[in-house]
């Protein structure tokens, strides 16, 4: 059930991406969600990252994602309104509270908390797309040249962990069928039980990480400065993209300063397009950032265009 | 000993006679990864191999573990076949080159994207080959390499190093338990013992030293010549088959084939230990690992289980004993639905041991161990811990942390951690894996042993010659389905694969037969004029 949340080769135009182009492009994504606090602005980062997402075949692991943002998101619509009181529009009072003082719900604390709880979708929606398209390797591939050493770390760490998740199912098994039952028990012995577990986990871990560093000293690690092999090839694409990136977080930034892609909720609800900038300052970044999935939408239909970029 | 360049070297001995500690030595990790006290000297082309560079030696010496589960370092295949050479700190161009060499070589093309976490064992392995070779050593010393493989994807293994020997001229040195299947690879057999190299030669005089000397180290064929008194011993099923056909031409064959009848089902009115009634089990993935399995084992028998890795064996093991609850269908411990039954619990009657035992091990000593289980099932000691570990021969290690117990006797402890309740059910899964045949043996007469004194044994195996000697029942199952059972005698016994070496020896000759043992009681007083020594002796 797990693994289609983890990244899987299936030879797509946004996989054939070189890793720091990728990495480009999801980071603009991520730093335009986090700066820009319109809803506008929030609304069509959601739209082009979906896009990216489907390009990348990627909707039914979406759709994972999508049922933990979810309950994260009512869970923001509901809490924030309570808790903030700096709304002027109020359209409910409560009754007083010892800690809270007296409940109110104003319109622009719903709209605040509407806007975050969009702002956290873009964010679990971009690494959902990062699992999508970016090979891990590669990723890492890309820092190892000058982090080699923390590099290799993560990635024995990534390797391990799916196989300690397998083994710790097989100890629980066999503490089971040993007697141990899991579900009876106060707290106190349930946190023994389980800790007997991870106790076992942990042995046999430390057992095998001898093994493992064996293998890497027949392999002669560490008998010298390493090299680092790299198969990521840059392909045109990569430099559009990256400019493409470039291109929105350039504007985006630029809008922020002249005070586009911002938005005032309190106390007062601010207008949503404060004027044509507004709108054409959207465009913008949203082409730039929609250039992948065009490109890639393009090379489907076009093979000249593949060949080409 | 000296070793020359392109010799295939089988290593072989028991468990603890210092096999892999002197792989590691010829690799070079002893002493300089190990530590340790040491005297003596090796020497790689006629220089002190400590004071070879350890770049140098890695160009020139790669060495294969058991298990490739413990090698892997990366996520991705290429990637790991890359490790080594970032390693050596090769210059791109010469990286690409070899990666690519290597997996078109070994055949991996189709794998080069894929994860490592998603490849069988048998893959992996060749993994671990591959990461080895791309590092274009000249000698390679492999250790076990097969002990965590199913059979076929052993035989795959080893096929492939016996290309590497002969068609790329690289030294191989291999240590072994599995002698059957490459007894005759090698050019050169050296067998130890103690820690001492005790013979040394080709591989029909190793034959002949091993069976003069009472070892069963040497595969079942060449064994049973030598016990019938041949002065050239086959060590191949190919040879074996031509000297027995000359052998037995114009001689009468006694009665033909003698499919024993396995004795009438004592408990024909009791009901059964365990009952499997129509059990289908799907994953939640959706894939339905279990269809339409129907199974009873009653007291006093021994089930063995085979099958290729993925047809189900596992999960029918869990579903037994109450792991995994059954999609439809019923399993019956004693007539009783476990299923049903919430509240009771399993692990008095049925003892389950998984294919790891270190996944038991985590008390201070051995005793602690078995008495963990006695508590949380609530009973006392009466002198069941002391009959265990005696008879499992791990008393003397009572108050010893069982971590630091040889894998044989860790798997022991494992076993009496789950006997201590005295359950009338065993259930194993894959116990034969990695074990040496002196372990076998002891494993295999302590299980049948159980067995005659009323529990009833079920375990799962790859090993058909384990099968053969011990089981009183044979189930072979295929892509979630029993497609054959029986008792030993109708179920190997009709197959060409899954067969045993004597019976693949015997098949057509002398029907029948399947165990070392059956052989030489039936074919020996054939072979009249030739003098015949007792199985027994040898035993």
């Amino acid at each position: 059930m797990l693994d289609k949340l983890f990244y899987k080769e299936k030879g797509l135009f946004l996989q054939s991406l070189h890793p720091l182009a990728a990495l480009t492009y999801l980071g603009t994504l991520l730093v335009l969600a986090l700066a820009f606090t319109n809803p506008l602005y929030l609304l069509g980062i959601l739209l082009v990252v979906a896009l990216a997402i489907r390009a990348a075949d990627g909707l039914e692991a979406w759709e994972s994602y999508l049922k933990i943002a979810l309950f994260m998101m009512v869970l923001v619509m509901i809490i924030n309104p309570l808790v903030v009181h700096a709304g002027k529009t109020v359209i409910w009072q409560g009754p007083h509270i010892p800690v809270f003082g007296r409940l109110t719900v104003s319109l622009e604390a719903i709209c605040y908390g509407a806007a975050m709880s969009v702002r956290l979708l873009d964010i679990i929606s971009v690494f959902c797309l990062y699992n999508l398209i970016v090979h891990p390797d590669k990723a890492l591939n890309l820092f190892s040249r000058f982090a080699g050493k923390s590099v290799l770390v993560i990635s024995l760490a990534t390797r391990m962990f799916p196989a300690m998740v397998r083994e710790m199912e097989n100890i629980r098994s066999v503490q089971q069928m040993r007697g141990v039952d899991f579900r009876k028990g106060s707290a106190k012995e349930k946190v023994g039980k389980y800790s007997s577990l991870v106790n076992i986990l942990l042995l046999s871990s430390l057992e095998d990480s001898l093994e493992i560093a064996e293998s890497m000293q027949a392999r002669a690690f560490g008998s010298g400065p390493r090299t680092c092999y790299s198969r990521n090839l840059w392909r045109p694409r990569d430099t559009l993209f990256l400019s493409g990136s470039a291109c929105a977080l350039g504007a985006g930034i630029w809008g922020l300063l002249h005070g586009f892609g911002s938005y005032t909720f309190y106390p007062q609800l601010d207008y949503l397009i404060s004027g044509p900038g507004t709108v054409a300052l959207l465009l913008i970044v949203l082409f730039s950032l929609s250039i992948p999935v065009l490109i890639g939408w393009g090379c489907g239909r076009w093979h000249y265009l593949k060949s080409k970029i | 000993m000296s070793i020359k360049e392109g010799e295939f070297v089988l290593v072989a001995g028991a468990s603890g006679s210092g096999k892999s500690s002197l792989a590691r030595v010829l690799s070079g990790l002893i002493p300089d990864f190990y530590g340790g006290r040491f005297g003596g000297k090796v020497y790689f082309q006629e220089k002190e191999m400590r004071a070879i560079d350890r770049r140098k030696l890695a160009r020139q010496v790669g060495m294969v573990f058991q298990d490739p589960e413990k090698q892997l370092v990366m996520n991705g295949v290429e990637a790991e076949i890359a490790f080594g050479l970032e390693n050596l700190g090769l210059p791109q161009k010469e990286m690409f080159r070899r990666v690519a060499e290597v997996i078109s070589f070994l055949g991996l093309t189709e794998l080069r994207q894929e994860f490592t976490a998603n490849l069988s064992g048998g893959q992996k392995q060749k993994l671990v080959l591959a990461a080895v070779l791309a590092m274009q050593p000249r000698v390679l010393v492999l250790d076990e390499p097969t002990s965590q493989l199913d059979p076929v994807a052993a035989e795959d293994f080893f096929n492939l190093v016996k290309r590497l020997n002969e068609e790329m001229g690289f030294t191989i040195i291999l240590i072994e338990q599995r002698l059957e299947r490459c007894f005759h690879l090698a050019d050169r057999v050296v067998i130890m013992e103690g820690g001492r190299v005790v013979q040394d030669g080709a591989p029909d005089q190793a034959a002949r030293w091993a069976a003069g000397s009472g070892l069963s180290l040497i595969p079942p064929v060449a064994r049973f010549f030598s016990v019938l008194g041949f002065a050239s011993l086959p060590v191949t099923v190919k040879e074996g088959r031509r000297q027995l056909g000359q052998l037995l031409s114009g001689r009468p064959l006694s009665g033909g084939p003698d499919l024993r009848k396995a004795p009438a089902s004592s408990s024909a009115g009791q009901t059964p230990l365990l009952e499997v009634k129509n059990l289908w089990f799907t994953y939640p993935n959706g894939r339905e690992a279990l269809q339409d399995i129907n199974l009873k084992v009653s007291a006093g028998e021994f089930v063995a289980i085979l099958g290729e890795n993925g047809s189900g064996k596992s999960t029918l093991l869990k579903n037994m004993v109450g792991l995994l609850q059954p999609g439809r269908g019923r399993v019956l411990i004693k007539g009783s639905d476990m299923s049903k039954n919430r509240g009771w619990h399993p692990g008095r009657l049925v003892a389950y041991l998984s294919q790891n035992p270190n996944d038991y091990l985590f008390q201070d000593t051995v005793e602690d161990e078995l008495l963990f289980t006695m508590k949380n099932f609530g009973m006392e000691d009466d002198g069941i811990v002391d009959g265990l570990l005696k008879e499992l021969q791990i008393g003397r290690h009572r108050r010893v942390n069982p971590r630091d117990l040889s894998s044989g006797e860790r798997q022991r402890v494992a076993l009496a951690s789950v006997l201590v309740t005295r359950p009338e059910l065993l259930v194993l899964d894959e116990p034969t894996r990695g074990l040496d045949y002196r372990l076998k043996a002891g494993l295999g007469s302590f299980l049948a042993g159980r067995a005659a004194a009323g529990a009833g044994v079920v375990l799962v195996t790859h090993d058909v010659e384990f099968a053969a000697e011990y089981a009183s029942r044979v189930v072979m199952m295929f892509a979630g389905r029993i497609v054959s059972e029986g008792t030993r005698h109708e179920t190997l016994g009709q197959s060409v694969f899954y067969s045993t070496q004597i019976g693949k020896l015997c098949r057509g000759l002398c029907d029948g037969i399947l165990t070392f043992d059956e052989a030489v009681e039936r074919i020996g007083p054939l072979l009249s004029g030739i003098t015949v020594a007792r199985a027994g002796t040898l035993k």
